[in-house]
């Protein structure tokens, strides 16, 4: 783990340089070090490089860090429960819930601002939840629901919000239809600093809300009757990561539109690699999500100067073939 | 065989099956029109403009959903808009349908050609292409007396305009369409035209597409001296959204504060009105070449 992290501050360190501009390590370094000794930030927003690495640069490499952790944390989660390698916010249209409920405010305007705080993570997480909701509904039959089913489920609710979101993009006037469309696409825009505090405080807490259950995510991951067995009321410990998930989910959606992928990839590769351990896994899938976010923004911004492309392109592109590699060096390696 | 001979004459034999009634459209699709058609159907709130500002209030049978000027188009039948329905395209029996470049859609368009419904498509990616749309409609319903009148008239404004601002200094612009992610107009789009037109340097010029995504580093690199939001009965960017923009205070137009708004419903719409859109740009640039006189109320 401390490796892990190590790398991940390395890499940090890398995506601070790339961008429009390249900002050498020893001057990004000694920008902090000043910071260190009692500079303000206003202080060093004397040039361009300063500026765009306090306030846009940083900020932005941080969202982009802390939405991939989220995202494969809640990946994480959500297969240990349904106990399906297949099942990502993405897939069990928590993501399209969270972004219909994000849709929904911006056409009646209700995306205002209070104290910095949007209401829009607000209304993707009551998005969110109804896709949680409806899958929570059909995994606690008291008969025996073969997982797939609730898979299918996810699947056809994920086709039912995004048909809503194209109705509302398509009965939008075409100016803003063109903005929701390109948010839909998954986009992070380096926030205003109370906002990604206020941000990181929600996800901060999801992520150890879910932290604390990995040992009941383990035992939920050998079957619920074991799990029931050995004293854990399953019904409520779903709930509550269903609860989580959705909150996380929803904040990480209004902020950045849908990036897929993340959920689904990085706890398999990170599993593939280090096991099913969920002590492991889990905070192991967080910081891997986070890195893997943090290197496709940067590629997002950096590839085609002045533009930026769309960051779920960006995932969704370089997750393929990683996920590829992984398998393969997996079988060469138990060859 | 008398258009085959002439082709041959003028040495350009593909051309010999363009008529003055054939028109090549945006997408360089031909069609043929033999004669001014009495029903027509948009489906771009530009183009409806442009069609009423020919004098063909009778001839349009059917808009778009957002067809909101002039007054009388909200009284015509409506087709909706990104997905006009088929059927009731074909129910207003159009002689003529004319559309964005954007609704090429292949199958629909074939249908359309199956029913024998010419459609015409129109791309605006320059202020001149917007005049030559309007030259194409007026040959298109015998209106080409109009439509250069109306031509000639936009283009002395435009030059009573440009030659308001072109002994100034210009002025590093940044135009937001929308502010998460930011979008912007690049080259290849009739408003980077425009903006230049009005005095203003796009700092968006070196963007490969007409409506890019604009990183935030490159606006703190090329650092705008004025912000544009345009505003109109829809905005894109929200108040609130446009104070967000306030945080940026090494940019030169938030130190001095020079956000501005400009009005929308003109700008945006590539037709008649698309002169004043310019005004609108000129007066949000270049403000003191107007301070003689006083701003038009608007309504």
């Amino acid at each position: 783990m401390t490796v892990l992290s190590l790398v991940a501050c390395l890499l940090a360190l890398v995506c601070l340089q790339l961008g429009t501009q390249y900002i050498g390590v020893g001057r990004i370094l000694g920008l902090f070090v000043s910071l260190l000794f009692g500079r303000s930030v206003d202080e060093q927003m004397v040039d361009t490089a300063g500026v765009i690495l306090f306030q846009v640069r940083l900020p932005r490499v941080a969202l982009g860090f802390l939405v991939g952790s989220c995202l494969a944390s809640v990946g994480v989660a959500l297969q240990a429960l349904l106990r399906n390698p297949l099942a990502d916010p993405y897939v069990l249209g928590v993501s399209s819930g969270a972004a219909l409920g994000v849709a929904v405010a911006v056409l009646f305007g209700i995306g205002t601002t209070v104290l910095a705080l949007s209401l829009l993570p607000v209304c993707g997480f009551v998005g969110g939840l109804v896709a949680l909701a409806v899958i929570y509904r059909m995994a606690t039959t008291h008969e025996r629901l073969p997982i797939h089913s609730v898979l299918l489920a996810g699947v056809i609710l994920n086709a039912m919000f995004s048909a809503l979101i194209m109705f509302i993009t398509s009965i939008m006037e075409p100016n803003r239809s063109f903005g929701m469309m390109a948010w839909l696409m998954g986009s992070l825009t380096a926030p205003a600093f109370p906002v990604l505090v206020a941000l990181s405080g929600y996800l901060l807490i999801g992520l150890v809300l879910l932290f604390k259950q990995v040992r009941v995510l383990n035992i939920l991951a050998l079957g619920e009757e074991p799990a029931r067995s050995l004293g854990i009321d399953t019904e409520r410990v779903k709930r509550f990561i269903f609860l989580v998930s959705a909150l996380m989910t929803g904040a990480v959606v209004s902020f950045s539109g849908m990036i897929g992928f993340i959920g689904m990839i990085v706890p398999h590769a990170v599993r593939l690699v280090l096991g099913a351990d969920h002590r492991l896994l889990l905070p192991a899938s967080a910081l891997v999500g986070g890195m893997f976010l943090m290197v496709a923004d940067t590629i997002a911004r950096s590839l085609f100067v002045p533009s930026e492309v769309p960051v779920g392109v960006i995932t969704a592109l370089a997750g393929g073939p990683f996920f590829v590699y992984v398998l393969v060096w997996r079988k060469d390696r138990l060859a | 065989m008398k258009r085959r001979q002439q082709g041959i004459l003028t040495g350009m034999p593909f051309m010999a099956n363009i008529t003055p009634r054939t028109f090549i459209d945006d997408a360089g699709r031909k069609l043929y029109v033999a004669k001014a058609p009495a029903r027509v159907v948009s489906l771009a709130p530009s183009i409806t403009e442009m069609l009423f500002a020919l004098g063909l209030d009778e001839q349009i049978v059917g808009v778009t959903d957002f067809c909101n000027f002039p007054v009388a188009a909200k009284a015509k039948a409506k087709v909706g808009y990104a997905n006009p329905n088929l059927e009731s395209l074909v129910a207003l029996r159009p002689e003529l349908i004319v559309a964005p470049r954007e609704f090429h859609r292949a199958n629909v368009l074939a249908k359309l050609e199956e029913l024998k419904i010419p459609v015409l498509l129109l791309e605006a990616t320059s202020v001149e292409s917007i005049f030559s749309h309007i030259h194409t409609l007026g040959r298109i319903f015998d209106r080409s007396t109009e439509a250069h009148a109306m031509t000639a008239a936009m283009r002395s404004r435009m030059a009573e305009l440009t030659a308001r601002t072109e002994h100034l200094a210009r002025v590093r612009v940044l135009y937001v369409i929308n502010s998460q992610p930011l979008i912007t107009v690049g080259p290849g789009s009739y408003i980077h035209q425009m903006i230049g037109l009005a005095g203003g340097l796009n700092i968006a010029a070196e963007a490969k597409a007409p409506y890019p995504r604009l990183t935030m580093e490159t606006v703190l690199k090329e650092d705008p001296e004025i912000l544009l939001f345009p505003r109109g009965s829809v905005e894109t960017v929200s108040r609130s959204e446009q104070e967000a923009w306030r945080r940026w205070t090494t940019v030169t137009a938030v130190r001095e504060s020079r956000l501005r708004e400009v009005s929308a419903d003109a700008l945006n719409r590539p037709g008649p009105r698309v002169m004043e859109g310019l005004e609108a740009l000129a007066r949000a640039i270049h403000p003191e070449a107007f301070a003689s006189e006083p701003v038009p109320v608007q309504p």
